[in-house]
């Protein structure tokens, strides 16, 4: 199948559609919801229901070329069959199986292979062909298990609270926000929130992800948790004392991000796969070809090539924070 | 040494002081007389008992013994140190799911220093490290890697540690501090106050005790009370702490590094004396009778070799002020005025390279301070009669007054990446001064910004960025910051013909633009009032000034 990739994004030209395109397009796949993949408007648009009600909700779209792909549904689509597959990532997050003149290709999106704090379990995809991230592609990158990740949330915020100090969560106003305050809610802890994170958590909380929580109230923040976006933080640490931050992220596997996030406390929990997590991905697919896009797509390649897999870094952007 | 790393892990995690030193007095406690001094070493990040033994491993050999085990090339690898920015951590994190696990003893760990250290072949040591790399859990290897590279980097400092031991035997932190200077071996000291026996713990030569500080005085008129104090000029030479006893001699300075073979002159008049001594004082470029500048003294420091030309054309000496130790007698808790004549004593009837600092009654400090900016000195020190030496502390009872120097707005022309914590930050800024319509670069400082605003730049720069040079980003001139600075100084290194000493930053001025930068005409200026005073004549006919 031909793949072309730019700046612009992903490009099948054969069947006319663009996968998480940049600028507005007449027909594109979208993975996930997050703004460096779902940007704009376009004419025909293939993603998840939970996808497509994001999308919605940050863009203020209406729904008219929406066409709504549940996971294991399938579409026809000039000549093609597209199937949504679950992918591990943020709520409605799906790769994209595409089926062309007997080839398979599978689109991941951003993806990991753990199942998440909230949203579906990545299911893998044989394939000929498979476009993967490596957001995390290098083989420093370990993270947490699911399970663990819940525990040291909730650990970390009840130790701060226990010494009567601030538990402070520094997260991405969609998905780890959310997670990280479902997970709190989960476990018994009171939970303010603060900023854009509180815009989607109706969404996880009609998707099943019940959320307990308070808008943040600079006079009462004493014995709540905090879920904030880095961006408040300056605002947040002006109004409030003994805050203490944790960081929640991918980039949490490296002490170096202690000084990076201003954290004292690192939680190695992604919505990205960790090195094994990609390698795993790959290896299950079974696909003799496979393109690299995202982060440290060169590096990820090259190993990938010495274990005898057709691969090779496919430039769409330049990498950016999770 | 498995439960070590865990603790460290569990340190690095929290930013409390107060709880790094439950941690690890908890951990301290439940350790055996063996382990005891021996963990309290590894947390100094120092792998051998013997403190000058090198085990000799850079990062080289740790790549190379790390290549013989994993599967991915050389640059990914490269990549990998270079993301990490800490040689035992990137180890360990690339060591996970390749090594047998297999627990690792503190006794065990001590000795596979030491059979490092006494393989003496490279190739030796990469084989040995090899194997260990294999047998042991990837988080123990990390911080096993960490104690040789001299750094834990789990946000621990000596002091830290030092509060550690005092809260895991139960003593007051003061006498725990006090026996760690005096002795300079923290893990004897930690076992020694397990026992209850901090009092016997002795004095001894050869380590750096901590110096004591002045408190910084900006005006001669805010000292309230200037009749009480004794006074000596403030020099502007390399503070030095010199230990002497029989043939040996060593030389520490601020930075704690011994540096005797930079000055021979002054080594071989302390081996002269008949005494064991251990001396505070300052290292003076002098002639005739009188300071040469600090760029005398730096131009000498900066050759590699000290060849007979640069000695006779910067000879140094010491000036001494105080003295810690005295033929077997520590004297920290004696008084000043009997330290003081013990000093004189024992100096007596030495001239150059070892001299005394005059000392006086303060009578008028203005005049005193005028008359010490004259002699080519910093300005006063003031010290309060009675006072013994407070190690490592600026209590008050020493007090500096400097005249406060004047700052200069520059322009960031270059940033490069840090290192260790910082190396994934652009931290380190070239700076330029205007001259006419171009820039002259002028210095190069590393410190004065908040962590955010290093940050920040970070972000900001590459978006200026006009060229790439190996680790260096030459950018567009846009950001203006104040920088202070202790002198200017002539210098071929930089463009503007001139060079800062210590150049830190004050502020970020944004409300600057680089336009609004100093002009090399008031750099001339600021040079020229300065060396009216401070340039002795013999020394301005030097070539190569």
């Amino acid at each position: 199948m031909r793949i072309e990739y730019s700046p612009r994004g992903i490009f099948l030209s054969e069947i006319g559609l663009w996968l998480d395109a940049q600028e507005p397009q007449e027909a594109c796949w979208i993975s996930h919801a997050h703004s460096d993949h779902a940007r704009s408007p376009h004419g025909t648009v293939f993603a998840t229901p939970a996808t497509l009600s994001l999308y919605r909700t940050r863009l203020g779209l209406d729904e008219a070329g929406f066409r709504p792909l549940d996971y294991h549904e399938c579409a026809e689509f000039h000549g093609a069959r597209l199937t949504a597959c679950p992918a591990s990532h943020i709520l409605g997050a799906a790769q994209l199986l595409v089926e062309h003149r007997g080839e398979r290709l599978v689109y991941t999106g951003d993806i990991k292979l753990r199942p998440p704090l909230c949203g579906c379990a990545t299911e893998t995809v044989a394939c000929d062909h498979l476009i993967i991230e490596s957001t995390f592609g290098l083989p420093i990158f370990h993270f947490l298990e699911t399970e663990q990740a819940r525990r040291r949330i909730a650990g970390f915020a009840r130790e701060c609270l226990d010494e009567q100090t601030t538990p402070v969560f520094l997260g991405s106003t969609l998905g780890r926000g959310q997670e990280m305050v479902h997970a709190l809610s989960e476990a018994g802890i009171p939970v303010s929130v603060h900023g854009a994170i509180v815009h989607y958590l109706p969404l996880y909380e009609a998707a099943g992800y019940p959320v307990q929580w308070e808008p943040y109230d600079a006079e009462s923040t004493k014995g709540t948790a905090v879920v904030v976006t880095p961006g408040l933080r300056d605002q947040l640490e002006a109004s409030a004392r003994n805050l203490r931050f944790a960081y929640v992220s991918g980039w949490a596997a490296l002490a170096n991000a202690r000084l990076g996030a201003r954290a004292e406390h690192l939680i190695p929990y992604s919505d990205h796969g960790d090195f094994q997590e990609l390698i795993s991905m790959v290896q299950s697919s079974g696909a003799r070809r496979v393109d690299v896009v995202h982060g440290y797509a060169e590096a990820f390649a090259r190993i990938l090539r010495q274990t005898g897999c057709d691969a090779r870094a496919a430039g769409v952007r330049a990498p950016e924070d999770e | 040494m498995d439960r070590f790393a865990q603790v460290c892990d569990e340190v690095a995690q929290t930013g409390s002081r107060r709880k790094k030193v439950r941690l690890l007095s908890e951990y301290l406690r439940g350790l055996s007389d063996e382990d005891l001094p021996r963990v309290v070493r590894f947390l100094c990040a120092r792998p051998l008992a013997r403190t000058e033994a090198e085990l000799s491993i850079g990062h080289s050999r740790l790549r190379d013994a790390l290549m013989e085990i994993l599967p991915w090339e050389p640059e990914i690898v490269r990549l990998c140190f270079r993301e990490v920015g800490d040689a035992g951590e990137a180890i360990g994190l690339l060591l996970e799911g390749f090594t047998r696990r297999e627990p690792m003893t503190l006794a065990s760990a001590e000795l596979l220093y030491q059979r490092l250290y006494y393989s003496r072949r490279a190739a030796g040591k990469v084989s040995l490290l090899t194997s260990i790399f294999l047998q042991h859990r990837p988080r123990t290897l990390q911080y096993f890697i960490k104690v040789i590279t001299g750094d834990l980097r789990i946000g621990l400092k000596e002091k830290i540690v030092e509060e550690a031991v005092a809260a895991a035997a139960g003593a007051a932190h003061d006498t725990v501090r006090k026996a760690s200077n005096r002795s300079g071996d923290l893990p004897a000291v930690a076992l020694a106050a397990r026992r209850g026996r901090l009092h016997a713990v002795e004095a001894s030569l050869f380590h750096a005790m901590d110096f004591m500080l002045a408190k910084p005085v900006d005006q001669v008129r805010e000292i309230l009370d200037p009749a009480i104090w004794l006074v000596e000029d403030k020099y502007d030479g390399i503070r030095a702490q010199i230990h002497a006893s029989g043939d040996k001699v060593m030389i520490f300075t601020r930075s704690l590094d011994e540096a005797s073979s930079s000055y021979p002159e002054i080594a071989a008049a302390v081996q002269a004396l008949p005494h064991s001594v251990v001396l505070d004082g300052e290292v003076l470029a002098w002639r005739g009778g009188s300071p040469l500048p600090f760029f005398a003294l730096q131009r000498r420091l900066s050759r590699k070799r000290l060849t007979a030309e640069i000695l006779e054309q910067v000879p140094v000496i010491f000036m001494a002020y105080d003295i810690l130790y005295l033929d077997g007698d520590l004297l920290l808790d004696t008084p000043l005025e009997q330290r003081r004549a013990l000093l004189e004593q024992t100096l007596a009837g030495h001239g150059a390279p070892l001299l005394v600092s005059p000392q006086q009654r303060a009578d008028n400090l203005e005049t005193r301070f005028t008359e010490a900016r004259e002699r080519g000195n910093e300005g006063l020190v003031l010290k309060r009669p009675g006072s013994a030496y407070e190690s490592g502390r600026r209590s008050g009872a020493w007090v500096k007054i400097k005249r406060p120097y004047a700052t200069l707005d520059v322009v960031i022309t270059a940033a490069e990446r840090g290192h260790g914590k910082r190396a994934t930050l652009l931290s380190d800024y070239t700076f330029a001064i205007r001259d006419g319509a171009r820039l002259v670069n002028i210095g190069k400082a590393y410190s004065g910004l908040t962590d955010s605003e290093i940050r920040e730049l970070t972000r900001l720069l590459p978006s200026l960025a006009q060229e790439e040079s190996g680790r260096v980003l030459l950018v567009r001139p846009a950001i203006v910051l104040e920088v202070a600075f202790d002198a200017i100084q002539r210098s071929k290194r930089h463009a503007s013909g001139y060079a800062l000493r210590f150049p830190r930053i004050v502020r970020w001025r944004r409300d600057k633009t680089p336009d609004q930068a100093d002009s090399l005409a008031r750099v001339r200026q600021l040079h020229e009032g300065r060396a009216g005073v401070r340039q002795s004549r013999a020394f301005l006919n030097e070539p190569g000034i």
